[in-house]
């Protein structure tokens, strides 16, 4: 079946369904899920659509790894999508898991390759490209992951120090690993010139200091960019974000795009659109129950 | 023959007052009674200019003759025989351009309300499980349909009637293309989409969902799969005006209201997770059928003063007449001479306003209106604080960009020959993948073509007739 999920009766699992979830940290959480048609074709950079229930929205999300028919994802509670999706079990079924979506960078020798993550989304990606990158003959793959404090860390499993050549773990406290953000750790690297490009993904203020910090550089910086999106398939025009003062949409022309280039205000001010909403949204599924 | 009537059975509608409350459908239909009484005003003229003007050339006659002998089961299998979807037609063709506007008593009284009629005759099917008895015999070959719009549904439907393997692929979530994603509720009732698309997957059309051809399915793994492929790919990709304050918060393609509103329910949020702002001086630009729609939620989603600003004048707006006239009487207010030149915006990236600049009619263009043309120096703002854009849409690149074997028309769109065969073998396309922002009853003539295309290029052995 080249285009259909598995619909041979399969006794081990239904698509879409949750096949592992563990906590990572007091709000983020792993999912691996049934998804064999995305899990096929991901490549880092990918990301999918995911709806939860009958009712949901259409959240773009990265993937961590894919593995036999089933992609792993990261979720932060945030609202209620995230939340709710939190009671979901083992066994349970996701509404839709979609893609992969959007472009792919090319998998080749880019010499010292750095990924650095502070975020739940960008942890997964720095997870699927340094698995990626670091088979490449030629590459010195160099991970930096940032967590506020001891408590947030991931268990070693999920953090991509054993794929890559070179690890750094900070936390923003100081209370383990190196103090300070990956920038701090970075701007150190780009000071003994042995970094040839910057990928980044998470929290967009951050993206927007690293982009300032290698500019001076002439370092190649690529950022994954998680706008927020409603069909993810160049329909809505939500998702737009401009690059070069030229309007792109981050579902069908990102979501990586290049951090010298890309305009971080406008980015922030449209991902906080909907916030008032988001909390209502919350409210109203608190208000059934939904979560103490 | 009896005396004639010169007056329609008027149409029951929820009045504007309480449908602006609701997203429930606006015309109420006819009863029995009411559809035999309309159609007994038909005068059966030997012309039937009703059928020449309709691009499906359904035989309108007999379908109303039926009507009003109170056959209506006839009536719903002979409108089956031309339109796989006449409840849809009936209730989104632009008759008064097609088969309304050819009708004799049109000439000197009101037309039969052929559109109406339609669409009664094809509810009172569907809820009295009336079906169209078919006997498929399965032949050999497998097509596949690309995009389960209105093209790919009457393609689909054809092709399986012939006795081909249809799969369909659809992008989204839900089947229907812009009948879901497009148009509202309250115009179209989404349970008379989703029932077409069910009597679809009885006939034995396999519909994949979240199947984006050129994004998870590549265009040559269809090649090698299947004999033969249909294209109805729509133009789902909005246009942008490329003017200062796109960027700002409570702009929207009207693409994007739509489908917040229309696939995601928004109009429903918390109780579904998509949400939308409309706050309340909100304007859009554009005057078509989109725009109407999209002006006509907005009042529905709560905003106390709605306008269509538009760049010609009202004669010109190339809606539909009901669809204007109830966009009127719901309160939408039209600006007409108006072409917007600047979107404003405060420091917390909201919109606050537009800068339009006055518009005067010119020489007939292309399109054989008048052209408009800019006022020098007439540039005014207007306080707005929800914009949306309803300019048009083309087709998206997400497809053509990962397909460039395909051969394009010079606006963009999908090229095809006069059976609607595209460069590459075996490939037909139409809709508005082809056609450009169309209408559903043209979309769903060229489905009906690209299957008879493909039939002929399968019974030939999978070569096309030069």
């Amino acid at each position: 079946m080249p285009f259909g999920d598995r619909t041979e009766p399969s006794v081990v699992v239904k698509p879409n369904q949750i096949t592992r979830k563990k906590v990572l940290n007091a709000s983020d959480y792993l999912i691996e899920v049934e998804a064999a048609h995305v899990a096929e074709r991901f490549q880092p950079g990918n990301f999918a659509v995911v709806i939860t229930v009958p009712q949901g929205e259409r959240i773009p999300m990265s993937i961590q790894k894919a593995r036999d028919g089933n992609i792993t994802m990261f979720f932060k509670k945030l609202g209620k999508t995230s939340n709710e999706l939190d009671t979901f079990k083992v066994g349970d079924s996701l509404e839709n898991v979609i893609g992969p979506m959007g472009n792919p960078p090319e998998l080749k020798k880019y010499g010292n390759v750095v990924f650095a993550s502070d975020l739940v989304c960008g942890h997964a990606e720095n997870y699927a490209f340094c698995e990626a990158l670091a088979k490449i003959d030629g590459n010195h793959m160099i991970s930096i992951q940032t967590f506020p404090t001891k408590e947030d860390i991931y268990p070693e499993e999920e953090l991509s120090r054993a794929l890559c050549d070179e690890y750094y773990l900070t936390t923003v406290d100081g209370s383990y690993g190196i103090k300070g953000h990956y920038t701090e750790v970075l701007k150190e690297l780009l000071d003994e010139k042995r970094v040839d490009i910057v990928f980044a993904g998470g929290d967009v203020p951050w993206m927007r200091d690293l982009a300032k910090l290698t500019r001076p550089y002439g370092i190649p910086t690529i950022v994954t960019v998680r706008q927020i999106m409603v069909d993810a398939t160049g329909m809505c025009g939500s998702c737009r974000v401009f690059v070069d003062g030229e309007m792109k949409l981050t579902c069908i022309d990102g979501p990586m795009f290049d951090a010298h280039k890309l305009n971080f205000e406008d980015l922030l001010s449209r991902l906080a659109m909907f916030k008032e909403q988001e909390a209502k949204a919350m409210e109203y599924y608190r208000g059934r129950g939904g979560i103490n | 023959m009896a005396k004639i009537n010169k007056t329609r059975v008027p149409m029951q509608e929820q009045p504007a007052e309480e449908r602006i409350k609701n997203f429930h459908s606006v015309p109420l239909g006819y009863t029995k009674e009411e559809a035999i009484a309309e159609a007994q005003r038909c005068l059966q003229c030997k012309e039937a200019t009703c059928e020449q003007n309709c691009p499906v050339n359904m035989n309108i006659e007999a379908i109303i003759k039926e009507i009003a002998e109170g056959n209506f089961k006839d009536a719903f299998l002979i409108a089956k025989r031309d339109n796989p979807i006449p409840a849809i037609a009936g209730r989104v063709c632009p008759q008064e351009d097609q088969c309304e506007g050819a009708c004799v008593m049109g000439k000197k009284f009101d037309a039969i309300n052929i559109g109406k009629l339609e669409a009664f005759v094809a509810d009172w099917a569907r809820e009295n499980g009336i079906e169209e008895e078919l006997h498929i015999e399965d032949v050999p070959g497998k097509v596949a349909v690309v995009g389960s719009g209105p093209a790919g549904i009457a393609c689909a439907a054809d092709l399986r009637k012939f006795g081909y393997q249809v799969t369909m692929f659809e992008a989204l979530h839900i089947a229907g293309g812009v009948l879901q994603y497009g148009i509202p509720a309250f115009r179209l009732p989404k349970d008379v989409v989703d029932y077409e698309l069910s009597n679809l997957k009885k006939i034995g059309v396999d519909v994949h969902l979240n199947r984006i051809v050129g994004q998870n399915v590549s265009f040559s793994e269809l090649k090698k799969e299947f004999d033969a492929i249909f294209l109805g790919t729509g133009a789902g990709a909005p246009i942008f005006l490329n003017i200062e304050g796109e960027k700002l918060k409570a702009v929207y393609s009207a693409n994007e209201f739509l489908i917040r509103v229309n696939l995601m329910k928004a109009y429903r949020f918390p109780e579904f997770d998509t949400p939308i702002i409309v706050r309340d001086k909100v304007g859009v630009i554009g005057a078509g059928n989109v725009a109407m729609d999209a002006a006509r939620c907005a009042i529905r989603l709560g905003a106390k003063e709605v306008y269509i600003l538009y760049r010609r004048t009202k004669e010109y707006s190339p809606a539909r007449a009901e669809e204007l006239q109830h966009a009127l009487e719901e309160g939408v207010v039209f600006k007409e001479l108006v072409s917007p030149t600047r979107i404003l915006g405060n420091d917390e990236g909201w919109v606050t306003g537009i800068e339009l600049v006055k518009m005067e009619l010119g020489e007939p263009d292309s399109s054989g209106r008048p052209r408009p043309v800019k006022i020098k120096g007439s540039e005014f703002t207007m306080e707005l604080n929800t914009i949306i854009n309803a300019l048009g849409t083309r087709p998206n690149r997400l497809f053509l960009d990962k397909t460039p074997e395909l051969e394009l028309a010079t606006w963009g769109g999908l090229k095809v020959d006069e059976n609607l065969m595209t460069n590459i073998d075996g490939t037909a396309a139409g809709g508005d993948a082809v056609s450009g922002g169309a209408t559903v009853i043209l979309a769903l003539g060229d489905g009906r073509k690209a299957a008879k295309s493909i039939n002929e290029y399968l019974s030939n052995g999978g070569k096309a007739k030069k």
